[in-house]
C-alpha cells in the first residue's frame, strides 16, 4: 500500500492500544476493519496469516508500534460477526478475508456472467479468476467456491468438481 | 443419512456441459504451461548473459539451443491452445443448432396439429355458407335502398329550407351592428390622450429625483 492509503489513525500511537473507554474502544475497532478490508482489497489478498500481518498490517515501524494480540482478537471477531471474515482452521491463525460479503460477491458475479452473456453456459474457475478488469479477477480459488455455493442455494448456478475438471454452470 | 430419505438434488448440468468443461480444463492447462515455459526462457535469457560475461561460450551456446527448443515447444502448444478454442466453438454451436433444430420441430408439430383442425371439406362448405350470407345481404340492400330513396329526398329538402332561414336570420343579425362602433371610436381617442398627458407629467419628476 501507498502511504497515502494508510488512515490518519494509523499514525496515532494510540491507535494500537486497545482504548479503556468502551465508546473510544468501539470507533477504534471500526477504524480497524475499516484498514483491514481496505488493504486486502488494494492487494487484492484475500489470507490473512495472523503472525505475517503482524510485521505488516498491524504495525506501524516508523512510530514503532504494533497492535497487541488482544487488539487483534477484537478485530477479528468484529470482521467475522460482520461477515467479512472467515476463519481457515480451528486455531484461527488465518482468515479468510472478505472485503465484499460472500452474498456481495455472488451478486456481483452473477451480474457478470448475465452481461456478459455466460447464462446458460459453462466456464472453468481457472477462466473465472484470470477474467481481465473485473473486481473478482485474480480471485482465491477456495473464496470463489464459496462464492458460487451461494449462487447454488439460489438456484442460479452450479458447481461442478470433477475429478481433474473444476468448474460452474450458470442459469 | 439426510442424503438417504431427502429429495438427491437433480443436476441441470449436462453431459455436453461436463464435455464443453473438459475442453475447456484442457486449454486451461495448456495456458499455464505457456506460462511456465515463457518464465524459463526468460531465466535462462539471463543466465546466458551472466555466461557470456564471464568468458563460458560454449556453456552459454548450449543454453541457447536449449532455449531454442523450447521456444519450438511454446509455438506447438499455441497449434494446440488454437485447435481446442476452435473445439470449444464448435461445441458451443453444435448446441445452438440443437437448440434451433428442437425449436423447429416443435413449431412443425404445432403448425401440423393446427392444420389437421383445419379440414379441408370444411373449409369449403364454410367458404360457401359465407358467400350465401353476402348475397342475401346484397339483395337486402337493394330492397331498402330502393324504398327510401323516397324520403330520404324529402329530408333533405327540409334541411335545406331549414339552412335558407338560418343564413338569413344571421344577415339581419349583423345589419345593425354597423353603426355601434361609429359611437365608441371618439371615447378611445380621448383615453389615448388622457395617457399621453400622464406621461409628459412623470418625466418633470424624474428631473427633480436626479438633482437630489
Amino acid at each position: 500500500m501507498k502511504s497515502e492509503d494508510w488512515p490518519w489513525q494509523h499514525s496515532f500511537p494510540p491507535f494500537f492500544t486497545v482504548q479503556p473507554n468502551l465508546h473510544t474502544r468501539s470507533l477504534q475497532v471500526s477504524a480497524w476493519t475499516s484498514l483491514v478490508l481496505k488493504y486486502h482489497r488494494i492487494c487484492s489478498q484475500y489470507v490473512l496469516d495472523i503472525q505475517e500481518a503482524k510485521s505488516t498490517l498491524f504495525t506501524n515501524p516508523s512510530i514503532e508500534r504494533t497492535l497487541s494480540e488482544e487488539g487483534i482478537n477484537l478485530v477479528m471477531s468484529a470482521l467475522v460477526s460482520s461477515k467479512n471474515a472467515e476463519p481457515i482452521d480451528k486455531y484461527r491463525t488465518r482468515f479468510y478475508i472478505y472485503w465484499h460479503t460472500l452474498e456481495e460477491w455472488a451478486a456481483i458475479l452473477s451480474s457478470w456472467a448475465t452481461d456478459s452473456g455466460h447464462s446458460g453456459s459453462v466456464c472453468t474457475l481457472y477462466e473465472l479468476i484470470n477474467t481481465p478488469n473485473q473486481e473478482f479477477t485474480g480471485m482465491h480459488q477456495e473464496v470463489l467456491i464459496k462464492v458460487i455455493k451461494v449462487l447454488e442455494a439460489r438456484n442460479e448456478a452450479e458447481l461442478i468438481l470433477m475429478d481433474d475438471n473444476n468448474g460452474v454452470k450458470f442459469f | 443419512m439426510g442424503n438417504l430419505f431427502g429429495k438427491k438434488k437433480v443436476s441441470r448440468v449436462t453431459e455436453h456441459d461436463k464435455a464443453v468443461l473438459q475442453v475447456k480444463q484442457q486449454r486451461d492447462k495448456l495456458k499455464q504451461y505457456q506460462i511456465k515455459i515463457e518464465q524459463k526462457l526468460e531465466n535462462e535469457r539471463l543466465l546466458a548473459k551472466k555466461l557470456l560475461t564471464s568468458g563460458q561460450r560454449e556453456r552459454a551456446k548450449l543454453l541457447l539451443k536449449k532455449k531454442r527448443y523450447q521456444e519450438n515447444l511454446l509455438e506447438k502448444t499455441d497449434g494446440q491452445l488454437e485447435n481446442l478454442e476452435k473445439m470449444i466453438q464448435d461445441l458451443e454451436f453444435a448446441q445452438v443448432e440443437v437448440k434451433v433444430v428442437a425449436g423447429l420441430k416443435i413449431g412443425n408439430e404445432a403448425l401440423k396439429s393446427l392444420n389437421e383442425v383445419l379440414n379441408i371439406d370444411e373449409i369449403e362448405r364454410i367458404m360457401d355458407e359465407t358467400k350465401e350470407g353476402i348475397e342475401k345481404q346484397k339483395e337486402i340492400n337493394d330492397l331498402l335502398n330502393g324504398k327510401l330513396t323516397d324520403e330520404d329526398e324529402e329530408d333533405i329538402e327540409k334541411e335545406y329550407n331549414e339552412l335558407l332561414k338560418l343564413e338569413e336570420e344571421e344577415i339581419s343579425k349583423q345589419l345593425p351592428e354597423v353603426p355601434a362602433i361609429e359611437p365608441e371610436l371618439p371615447a378611445t381617442d380621448s383615453v389615448e390622450k388622457e395617457k399621453y398627458k400622464e406621461k409628459v407629467n412623470e418625466k418633470p419628476k424624474r428631473i427633480a429625483l436626479e438633482a437630489a
